[in-house]
This record gives C-alpha cells, sequence and structure tokens, in this order.
C-alpha cells in the first residue's frame, strides 16, 4: 500500500516516485503524455510499436482501414503531442497510405455514383451492388 | 467534496446501460426496416434453417397445440446443444487448448461480421436502393470485417473502437435470431434463461467451472465481452489515498468470459462487477475511499494494465463471470476497470425487443423497459453478492410478462380507448 502516499493525477502529471513501465514522453515540468488516444488505459511506449508496426504492414493487405485505426489510435503521435519516433516512422506513412487510398476509391465511387448508366452503359447495372447480390442471393438472410 | 453513491454508481451503470439501449434500438431498426411484413409469416417461418429449428420447423399454419410442443422440442435441443459446446469449452480449456480457442475466436468474428453483417449491410443497400458498386462495396465490407478482428481481441484498438464492434456483433446476431418462428423465439429465451440460471448458479454448472477454472489460472478466457470504460479522471481531484484501510485485499480475479459456439449461439453471461467503488461505496458511503480508490484505481491501471488486457477477450457473448476481487496490495493489483456484460446478454436481451417490434411498437417499449428494470436489479444484486451471478434470467422473466401482458391486455385496451377517442 505504499502507493498511497503519492498523489495520481494521470490529467495533472506525475507527482512522486512510482514505478512505471513505458518511458518516453516526459516533459520538463513533469507532464506524462500517453502515445494512445486512450491515454493511461492504452498502450505503453513498446508495445506501441509493435502494434504500430503490424497495423502499417497488415494494411497493405487492401485494408486501408488499419491504417486509419493506428493514425486514430496512434493520435497524440501523429499530432506530435507526445513524440516518439519508433511509432511515429509507422504511423505517418499509415496516414499518407489511407489518404491516398480514401482518394482513389472514393473517386471511383463517386463516378459511377454520380455518372450512373449514362457513362457506363448496360454495365452499370451489372457493377451496382444490389443487383448483383440480387443475382447472386447474398441477401438470402431476409 | 463528498461523491455520492450515485456520482460512481450511476456513471458506470450508465455504462452498461447505454450500450445495451443501443443494441436494442439499431436491432428494432433493422428489424422493423428489414422484415417482410408480419402478415408474410410464411415466408418468415420458411426461412431460417438453424440449430434452433433442427427438430420442428414452424409454420404458421399449424394448431397452437402442435406448435407449441414444437417449440419446446426445439428450445431443448438448443439447450442442449449450448450445453454441449460449453462442456466442449471447458475441456479444451481445461487441457489449455487456449491458443486454439483464440484463433477460433479469430475466425469466429471474421466469420460473423464478413458474411451475416454483410447480408445485412447488402439488404439495407437494397432496401435504400444505394447505387454502390460492387468494387467499394467488396472493399468496405472485407475493411469492417477485417479490423473488427483485431477491434474485438487485441489490447491495441481504441475503448470506444472496441465497444462499438463489440455492439455491431450483438446487433448482428441478434437481427439474425429474431428471424426464427415466433413461439420458438419465446420458449428458446425462457429456456435460455432457465440454462443461464443454472448454468452460472449450480455447483458444477459449466460456465461456473469455467470462472472457477481461469481465476484459479488467473487469466482471462478468450470470449467476447463488453466491458465499460472505466470511470478515470473525473475522480482525480477528490482526496487521495485514503481508501485504502477500508478496502479489503482480495485476490485480483480476471473476469473470465466464457466462449461458447459461435456459429451456434451465443451463450450465456454473467454480469461481473470489477471497479471497486461499486463496492466500497455502497458499504461506506461517509468514507472518501470512493475518490481515493478512483484515485489509486487509476495509478495502477497501467500497471495491472498489461497483465490484465492481454486479450484474451474474444468470441462469443458467452458468459463473463469474474469475482469481483479488487484489492489495493502493494503491488497494486488494482483490476478496477469498467462493468463487464457478456455479448449474449446483449443478444438475448435485443432478440426479445426484436420479436418484440414484429408485433407493435408499444411492446418494445414495454420490454425496454422491463429488460433495463431486470439488468439494474441484477446490478444491485451483483453489488450484493459479489460473484458471478447470471444477467438473463431477471430480465428475460419481465421482458417477457411484459409482452404477453401488453399484447394481451394493454393494447387492446389503449387501441380500443384511443379508437373510440375515450383516451389516449
Amino acid at each position: 500500500m505504499e502507493r498511497r502516499g503519492e498523489t495520481i493525477d494521470e490529467e495533472q502529471g506525475l507527482i512522486g516516485p512510482r514505478p512505471r513501465p513505458g518511458g518516453g514522453g516526459e516533459g520538463v515540468s513533469g507532464r506524462r503524455t500517453w502515445p494512445t488516444v486512450d491515454g493511461p488505459h492504452g498502450l505503453s511506449e513498446e508495445e506501441s510499436a509493435a502494434y504500430a508496426r503490424s497495423y502499417f504492414y497488415w494494411g497493405f493487405a487492401l485494408l486501408p482501414l488499419l491504417w486509419a485505426v493506428n493514425c486514430c489510435y496512434f493520435w497524440p503521435v501523429l499530432r506530435n503531442s507526445h513524440p516518439s519516433p519508433h511509432v511515429r516512422r509507422y504511423v505517418m506513412p499509415s496516414a499518407i497510405g489511407f489518404t491516398i487510398f480514401t482518394v482513389l476509391l472514393g473517386s471511383w465511387s463517386l463516378t459511377f455514383l454520380i455518372g450512373g448508366e449514362q457513362l457506363f452503359g448496360p454495365a452499370w447495372n451489372d457493377l451496382v451492388m444490389y443487383n448483383l447480390a440480387d443475382k447472386l442471393g447474398l441477401t438470402g438472410w431476409t | 467534496m463528498q461523491r455520492s453513491v450515485l456520482d460512481s454508481l450511476g456513471v458506470e451503470i450508465i455504462g452498461v446501460i447505454s450500450p445495451v439501449s443501443i443494441c436494442m434500438l439499431l436491432v428494432v431498426l433493422l428489424v422493423s426496416t428489414l422484415s417482410p411484413s408480419a402478415s408474410d409469416s410464411a415466408a418468415a417461418a420458411a426461412s431460417a434453417t438453424t440449430a434452433a429449428t433442427l427438430v420442428y420447423d414452424e409454420s404458421p399454419s399449424d394448431p397452437p397445440g402442435r406448435r407449441l410442443a414444437g417449440a419446446l422440442l426445439n428450445a431443448a435441443a438448443f439447450v442442449a446443444l449450448i450445453t454441449a459446446a460449453t462442456t466442449l469449452l471447458v475441456v479444451l480449456y481445461y487441457y489449455r487448448f487456449t491458443g486454439f480457442l483464440r484463433n477460433y475466436v479469430r475466425f469466429s468474428a471474421f466469420f460473423v461480421l464478413a458474411s451475416m453483417g454483410g447480408s445485412i449491410l447488402l439488404s439495407l443497400l437494397r432496401a435504400a436502393a444505394f447505387p454502390l458498386d460492387a468494387v467499394s462495396a467488396l472493399v468496405l465490407l472485407l475493411n469492417l470485417s477485417a479490423v473488427g478482428v483485431p477491434a474485438v481481441l487485441s489490447p491495441a484498438v481504441p475503448v470506444l473502437l472496441r465497444q462499438a464492434y463489440l455492439v455491431a456483433l450483438a446487433v448482428i446476431v441478434a437481427a439474425w435470431f429474431a428471424r426464427l418462428p415466433e413461439w420458438t423465439t419465446w420458449t428458446l429465451l425462457i429456456a435460455l434463461a432457465l440454462y443461464d440460471l443454472a448454468a452460472v448458479l449450480c455447483p458444477r454448472g459449466p460456465l461456473r467451472v469455467l470462472v472457477e477454472l481461469a481465476s484459479s489460472r488467473d487469466e482471462e478466457l478468450p470470449a467476447l465481452v463488453y466491458e465499460s470504460r472505466p470511470a478515470s479522471a473525473s475522480v482525480s481531484h477528490a482526496v487521495a489515498a485514503l481508501g485504502s484501510v477500508e478496502l479489503q485485499p482480495v485476490e485480483p480475479a480476471p473476469p473470465n468470459p466464457t466462449l461458447s459456439n459461435r456459429n451456434v449461439d451465443p451463450d450465456r453471461t454473467i454480469v461481473e462487477i470489477e471497479s471497486l467503488e461499486e463496492e466500497t461505496s455502497p458499504l461506506v458511503p461517509n468514507e472518501p475511499s470512493s475518490s481515493g480508490s478512483g484515485d489509486a484505481r487509476q495509478q495502477d491501471i497501467a500497471a495491472e494494465r498489461e497483465r490484465e488486457r492481454e486479450g484474451e477477450r474474444n468470441q462469443d457473448p458467452s458468459s463473463s463471470s469474474s469475482l469481483p476481487g479488487l484489492a489495493f496490495e502493494s503491488d497494486a493489483f488494482d483490476t478496477s476497470r469498467g462493468i463487464r456484460l457478456g455479448l449474449g446478454d446483449f443478444v438475448f436481451y435485443s432478440v426479445l425487443v426484436g420479436r418484440a417490434a414484429m408485433y407493435d411498437l408499444m411492446t418494445v417499449y414495454a420490454c425496454y423497459l422491463a429488460i433495463i428494470s431486470g439488468l439494474g436489479c441484477t446490478l444491485i444484486l451483483l453489488s450484493i453478492c459479489r460473484h458471478a451471478l447470471p444477467a438473463l434470467p431477471i430480465s428475460i422473466t419481465l421482458g417477457v410478462g411484459f409482452y404477453f401482458l401488453t399484447r394481451l391486455l394493454l393494447e387492446p385496451f389503449v387501441v380500443g380507448a384511443s379508437t373510440s377517442l375515450v383516451m389516449f
């Protein structure tokens, strides 16, 4: 129960000695920041690097949402309010990759949506998802 | 400033009731927009060939006696299947096939999200006639399903995302279950409430055995459990460091949700209460220990975080039970987390409300209130009993009772009075 004597307040910084896993992020005033958006409930520094890397590499499997999760989860690192070079070198490319992928997919999707049959001809009906779903019986649960 | 019981307890309870309410709302919306109309029951009855209709496939033209008998047989078969699945899980867990269980959970989460969730998504697209093209739809579906796997399993996702995915899983499974024939659904709900009661409270019940196994090994089970976000910073400026003497050192028991066969059915769940504040504040309301425990809790969060959140929190809305032991020992074994509720509870509450939605909106309101009161009672009971409790029985009993009372008594009265311009 020796922790009792030390004030703990995650928001207002760390006062007093306390063994704690993960270093980093301590400013001059002792204000503690966290690499993850969950704050004290999130990951520590070392684990963050491993997860950030794995998210980054898995995102290449046509999974830009993983890149988005990477950016969201390590938002303090992205915004540089918590400097962490190990994490940042994965989070930055994830953000760039997600933006590029969204632009590409979004432009294709909007073209399809707005262009409609005038642009695509009869092929539009074959490409629209609900027609395809009906044809393949994918809405079979209903 | 004294913090009352309501401050600490209320936040935690809201943290559980909100997702349950959201889940029920989404299921009601899905059921009412996507289901065929009530008169088209023939098509609805023919659609669901599931484990729950193995024995008897109900059709609306059968006489009530036959339907009741068939429904009871269905329910019995289903409960037997669930028991078998849970027993299998206990055996696997006993022989430490944890890796297999985790992978199974991953696979199941992905499969449910992709196939059943995808089906729902496509039905919504069809209903809204939204001209999304096939490529984007497939990429979107793949992404949502693939992100769902680490979201429910790994500790490296935002808490909100994990909670959102768990609720989404519950919505999907519940919407799928609500498609069962009517009599079967009701008998199944009652049977499962009884099973939950037995499995958790009987000394040889599979869920209880599982809980004890997991707590004796000091591990978390691979299962799907919803955990509300621990109430944090608001406690910080309270009086620090006084609560230690009042808090009993108890072995920290990481909650262990039980796993059950995902594809068959999410299992019963047990509500467990973790946060020490809930336990101590009602007992010692005048102590500043509630604030102290909150502070101490925060400092211990990181220390225990790595141990606790080692992701065996997969799969299945089975029971999650844990001994509510929170300790402020010298090495800070504080397992103060939010209240945990297994995903099976979400599913069956939503199934009940979804089935009520298929009749009328009045029954939905009645059942919603009944379920929420049942959940509240269970939480209160939990703080008294301090061990794992089944979350289904009280709520399901109240819900079913209110449904039939409303349907048979209240609705004719209200409708009659309104159409005759007497009242309402």
